[in-house]
C-alpha cells in the first residue's frame, strides 16, 4: 500500500478547518461570540425568499424615456444656439431619437450646421436635408445613457428601500435594463409601502401659479389658448392639484421650473399649523440661492408645489425663502414619512415599471425551511446508512468524505455569496447523488477485482485508478453543463448552476482525494489481506 | 455484498422491445401534452397573477373554483399543491385581471372574502406572484435556449471524449428522459413551473451521468478485448456495471423519497419530477443509449 500523502492530509484538514469558519455563523445564527466579526466575516449562506419569504421586485427601466429626454434637452440647447447665432427656425421636432429642425428658406445652412457640429458632433450623426437640420442620436451614446439611468435608478432605489429600514434587502442590476429587488422578510403588510417608495418617480419642482381654475377649461381660456396644445407652446401648463381645495382642481403655471427638487439636501416629517403632517426639506448651495431669487421676486404670488406632476400644495410667498421650506397637503403620517424619505433620495430620472413581483408570506417561508431541512436530514441519513450496509467499513470511509464534501460545498457557498434557492437544493441533490455515485462507481470496480481474484492491496488500487476517467467524464459534462448554464441562465437557473458546478468540483476533490487518502489511512500499517467491502 | 453477481444477460437483444416501450411512453407524453394543450405553464412563463392559499379543510379544486367566480374572482385555473392533507391551491388569474397595481386591491378583497365565507374559513394566503407580459416570454425563451446550448456542449464534449455514435446516443437517451419526465408531469396535471426546470435540468444530468458511466465500460472493454464483437462489448459494458447503475439510482430515490413525503408542498412537485427522471433515466442509460451506439456502428458496418 503507497504512503498516506501528508500534503493531502495537510491540504484537507485546511480546507475543512477553513469551511467550518465560513460555516460558523451559518449555524450559530445570533449565538456568534461578538469578535468573530472583527476576525472572520460574519455573513453566513443566505436563503433564497422562495425558501426565507419576502419580497421579490424585478423592475423594468424605461431607459428609451431617459433618450427621449436627452434629445428634449438637445432640442432647446440648439434650437436656441440657433437664434442667438441669427438663423431663423421654422419648427423642431423629436422622434425616435432624431432631432430634425426645420429652417426658414435663405437660412445660413452651412453655419446652422457648422453650430451643430460644434456642439453635438461626439453624440449625433448630423447630416442636412434642403432646409432641415438632423440630428440622429449614435447608438454608443444611447448605450451610455441608457446604462447611466440604469446605475442612477439603482442606487436611488437602493438609498429608498435601505432608508425604509428592513433588514438585508439586495439591489442588484439583472440583464440588460432591470433591477432586481429582494427584501427578505417583508410582510405582506410592507409590500404596498416599498412598492410605493420604488415606484414613485418623485419629481418635486416649484412653479410660480398664473391661474387657478375648477376645470382644464377654464384654465385654457384663462391662458388666452385655444387647445392644451397651444397653453404648452406659450409655455404654460395646466397641473391638477390635490390641495384639498375643491375650487383649485387645476393650476395654470409656466411650463419649465426655474427649481427643482435636485438640490434638496435633507427631507424630514414635520406637522403644519393644524397638527397634520407635512414635509420640510432643506436646499443646499446652488438650489438655496435659486429658491431665494424665485421667491424674492414673487413675493405675495402663491408658490406652487409639484409632485410629480400634481400640484400638492400653493402657499402665497409671504417673503423671500432660501434654505427650509415645507410642502403641507393631505398626508397621512406614513405618507409624509416615506415622501421625505424618496426626496431624500432625489428622484428617479427615468420611470420603473413592476416586470414581476413574488411576495412569500412567512409562513409558507417557515414551512418551506422546516420541512425542507428536516426531509434533507432524513434523506441524508438514510443514505449513510445504506452505504454502511452496503459497503462496510468502505461505507464508512465514503460516509466520511461525504460529510466532509457537504461541508466543503456549503463552506464555498458561503464564501462565493450564493444565495441557496429551492433551484440550488436541486443542484445539490443532483452534486450529492453524483458524490455517491463516485464511491459506488469506485467500489463496484474494487469488488470486481477482488472477484476476479486479485489481491486486497491490488484491487484498491485498479479500482481507483480505473475508475478515474470515469468519475472525471462524468462530471466535466455535468460541470460544463452547468457552466453554459450558469452563463446563459437567469435568476432560478443561475441558481441552480451556481451550486452545481460548486458541487461537482468539491465532489470529484472528496471522490478522487479525500476517500483515497481516508482509504489508505485505514490500511496504513497492516499488511493487507482483506478488504471490508 | 453484491446485489448482483457475475451476469451475463443480452441487453442488446432486449433493445427492440424497449425501443417500443419507449416510443410507447413518448407517445402517451404527446398524447397527454396534446391534450392539455400544452404543458401546464406556471405563472412564471404566461404571465399574470398566482396566488398560493392554504385552506382550513379539505376542498374540491372545481368547488373552490366556482366560489372564487361566485365572488367576483375568475380564475385561470385552480391546482392542488403538494399532497393531498396540506389543502394547498395554487390559483391563477389572466393578465387582464390583475395588473400589477391591482393586486394589493384584489389582495384585500380576498383576505375579506376568507373572513367572511364559511367555505375559506381560517384560509390565508401564502404567497403572491406576478409576472408581466414581458418577463414570462424571456423565461421560456432562455430556459428553452439555455437547455438546447447544453445539450450541444455535452454532444460536443462527447464526441471529443468518445466517438460520434456514443454522443448522439447520450444525447438521444436525455431527450427521451426529459420528454417522458415532461409527459409524466402533464399527466399527473402539475404546474410547470420554474422549480420544475430545474429539476428537469437535474435528470438531464443524472440522466448523461448515468449514461457515460456506462459508455466508459463498453469503451474500454473495446480497448482491453478488440477480439470482441461489438454486440458482446456492450453487453459486458452494461452487465459489468448494472450493480454500480441500480445501486445508485437506488441511492438517490432513497435522498428523494422523504423530500417526496416530507419536504413540504413547495418541494413535492419538485422531488415528483426527480423520482420519475431518475427511473426513467436509469431505464434509458441501459436501453436506449446504447440501442443507437449498436445501430450506428451496425450502418457504420454495412459501408
Amino acid at each position: 500500500m503507497k504512503g498516506v500523502s501528508r500534503l493531502w492530509i495537510t491540504v484537507i484538514a485546511l480546507f475543512s478547518f477553513l469551511c467550518v469558519i465560513l460555516l460558523t455563523p451559518t449555524f450559530m445564527g445570533d449565538k456568534l461570540p461578538s469578535w468573530w466579526g472583527k476576525v472572520f466575516s460574519s455573513k453566513g449562506i443566505s436563503l433564497g425568499l422562495d425558501l426565507e419569504g419576502g419580497i421579490f421586485l424585478l423592475l423594468g427601466v424605461e431607459t428609451e424615456e431617459g433618450v427621449e429626454q436627452e434629445m428634449l434637452i438637445v432640442e432647446e440647447a440648439l434650437v436656441s444656439k440657433f437664434r442667438e447665432g441669427r438663423i431663423l427656425v421654422k419648427n423642431s421636432s423629436v422622434s425616435d431619437g432624431t432631432l430634425t429642425i426645420g429652417l426658414f428658406p435663405g437660412a445660413d445652412m452651412d453655419k446652422a450646421l457648422e453650430i451643430a457640429r460644434d456642439e453635438f458632433e461626439e453624440v449625433a450623426d448630423i447630416g442636412s436635408d434642403g432646409f432641415l437640420v438632423r440630428l440622429s442620436i449614435k447608438s454608443s451614446y444611447v448605450d451610455e445613457l441608457e446604462q447611466n439611468s440604469i446605475e442612477r435608478v439603482r442606487h436611488i432605489i437602493e438609498n429608498r428601500v435601505k432608508d425604509f429600514g428592513l433588514v438585508e434587502p439586495s439591489i442588484q442590476k439583472s440583464g440588460d435594463d432591470r433591477i432586481l429587488v429582494q427584501v427578505p422578510g417583508a410582510s405582506k403588510k410592507d409590500r404596498q409601502r416599498i412598492v410605493n417608495l420604488i415606484k414613485k418617480t418623485a419629481v418635486l419642482e416649484f412653479k410660480i401659479v398664473r391661474a387657478v381654475g375648477a376645470t382644464r377649461e377654464n384654465l385654457i381660456a384663462a391662458a388666452e389658448a385655444g387647445t392644451e396644445k397651444q397653453v404648452t407652446e406659450k409655455g404654460l401648463a395646466i397641473h391638477e392639484g390635490d390641495t384639498g381645495n375643491e375650487n383649485e382642481k387645476f393650476f395654470l403655471t409656466e411650463r419649465l421650473a426655474s427649481v427643482t427638487g435636485e438640490y434638496i439636501s435633507d427631507a424630514r416629517i414635520t406637522f403644519d399649523n393644524y397638527g397634520n403632517p407635512a414635509v420640510g426639506f432643506t436646499f443646499r448651495g446652488e438650489g438655496a440661492s435659486k429658491f431665494g431669487k424665485l421667491t424674492e421676486s414673487n413675493i405675495g404670488e402663491r408658490l406652487a408645489i409639484v409632485l410629480d406632476g400634481v400640484i400638492k400644495s400653493a402657499p402665497t410667498i409671504q417673503d423671500k425663502i432660501t434654505y427650509q421650506g415645507t410642502i403641507t397637503g393631505t398626508f397621512t403620517t406614513e405618507e409624509a414619512k416615506d415622501l421625505a424619505l424618496i426626496l431624500r433620495s432625489g428622484s428617479l430620472p427615468v420611470p420603473v415599471r413592476v416586470e414581476q413581483e413574488r411576495t412569500v408570506g412567512p409562513s409558507l417561508g417557515q414551512d418551506s425551511i422546516e420541512k425542507g431541512r428536516f426531509s434533507m436530514i432524513v434523506g441524508g441519513i438514510l443514505v449513510l446508512v445504506f452505504m454502511v450496509f452496503f459497503y462496510r467499513l468502505q461505507g464508512v470511509v465514503a460516509n466520511a468524505a461525504l460529510v466532509l464534501n457537504i461541508l466543503f460545498i456549503m463552506g464555498f457557498l458561503s464564501a462565493f455569496g450564493v444565495t441557496l434557492t429551492l433551484p440550488g437544493i436541486a443542484g445539490l441533490v443532483l452534486t450529492l447523488g453524483m458524490a455517491v455515485d463516485g464511491n459506488i462507481i469506485i467500489f463496484e470496480r474494487i469488488k470486481e477485482e477482488l472477484v476476479a481474484g486479485k489481491t486486497a492491496v491490488h484491487s484498491i488500487e485498479t479500482g481507483y485508478a480505473r475508475s478515474v476517467w470515469t468519475i472525471l467524464d462524468a462530471n466535466v459534462t455535468t460541470l460544463l453543463t452547468a457552466l453554459i448554464l450558469f452563463w446563459l441562465g437567469t435568476g432560478p437557473v443561475k441558481g441552480f448552476a451556481a451550486t452545481l458546478s460548486i458541487g461537482i468540483v468539491s465532489t470529484v476533490f472528496s471522490n478522487l482525494i479525500v476517500a483515497r487518502v481516508f482509504t489508505n489511512m485505514l490500511y496504513r500499517d497492516k499488511k493487507l489481506t482483506e478488504v471490508s467491502i | 455484498m453484491r446485489i448482483i453477481g457475475r451476469l451475463s444477460y443480452d441487453f442488446v437483444d432486449k433493445m427492440g422491445g424497449a425501443m417500443r416501450i419507449s416510443i410507447a411512453l413518448a407517445v402517451i407524453s404527446i398524447a397527454s401534452l396534446l391534450y392539455h394543450q400544452g404543458p401546464n405553464w406556471g405563472v412564471e412563463f404566461t404571465g399574470g397573477t398566482e396566488i398560493h392559499i392554504k385552506l382550513a379543510k379539505s376542498l374540491e379544486g372545481e368547488v373552490l373554483k366556482s366560489a372564487l367566480a361566485e365572488n367576483g374572482f375568475p380564475s385561470e385555473s385552480v391546482q392542488r399543491f403538494g399532497l393531498p392533507g396540506d389543502n394547498e391551491h395554487l390559483i391563477q388569474f389572466a393578465p387582464e385581471l390583475a395588473t400589477f397595481d391591482q393586486i394589493s386591491d384584489f389582495q384585500k378583497k380576498l383576505e375579506e372574502l376568507f373572513a367572511t365565507s364559511e367555505n375559506f374559513e381560517g384560509a390565508s394566503i401564502q404567497r403572491i406572484d406576478y409576472i408581466g407580459p414581458r418577463v414570462g416570454k424571456e423565461l421560456i425563451t432562455k430556459a428553452l435556449l439555455s437547455i438546447l446550448i447544453a445539450c450541444v456542449g455535452i454532444l460536443a464534449y462527447l464526441v471529443v471524449r468518445f466517438e460520434f455514435g456514443f454522443a448522439v446516443g447520450a444525447v438521444i437517451a436525455l431527450i427521451h428522459d426529459t420528454l417522458i419526465t415532461v409527459g409524466a408531469i402533464s399527466l399527473a396535471d402539475k404546474e410547470f413551473t420554474l422549480a420544475i426546470v430545474a429539476a428537469l435540468l437535474t435528470v438531464i444530468g443524472y440522466s448523461v451521468n448515468d449514461t457515460i458511466v456506462i459508455f466508459d465500460r463498453i469503451r474500454e472493454n473495446m480497448g482491453n478485448f478488440p477480439e470482441k464483437g461489438f454486440r458482446e462489448l456492450i453487453n459486458d459494458g452494461i452487465s459489468q456495471t448494472l450493480s454500480r447503475t441500480l445501486l445508485t439510482a437506488i441511492t438517490v430515490f432513497i435522498v428523494l423519497l422523504p423530500l417526496f413525503f416530507l419536504g413540504g408542498s413547495v418541494i413535492h412537485d419538485f422531488a415528483f419530477t426527480l423520482m420519475v427522471g431518475v427511473v426513467i433515466g436509469t431505464y434509458s442509460s441501459i436501453f436506449v443509449a446504447s440501442a443507437f451506439v449498436v445501430y450506428w456502428r451496425k450502418r457504420k458496418e454495412a459501408g
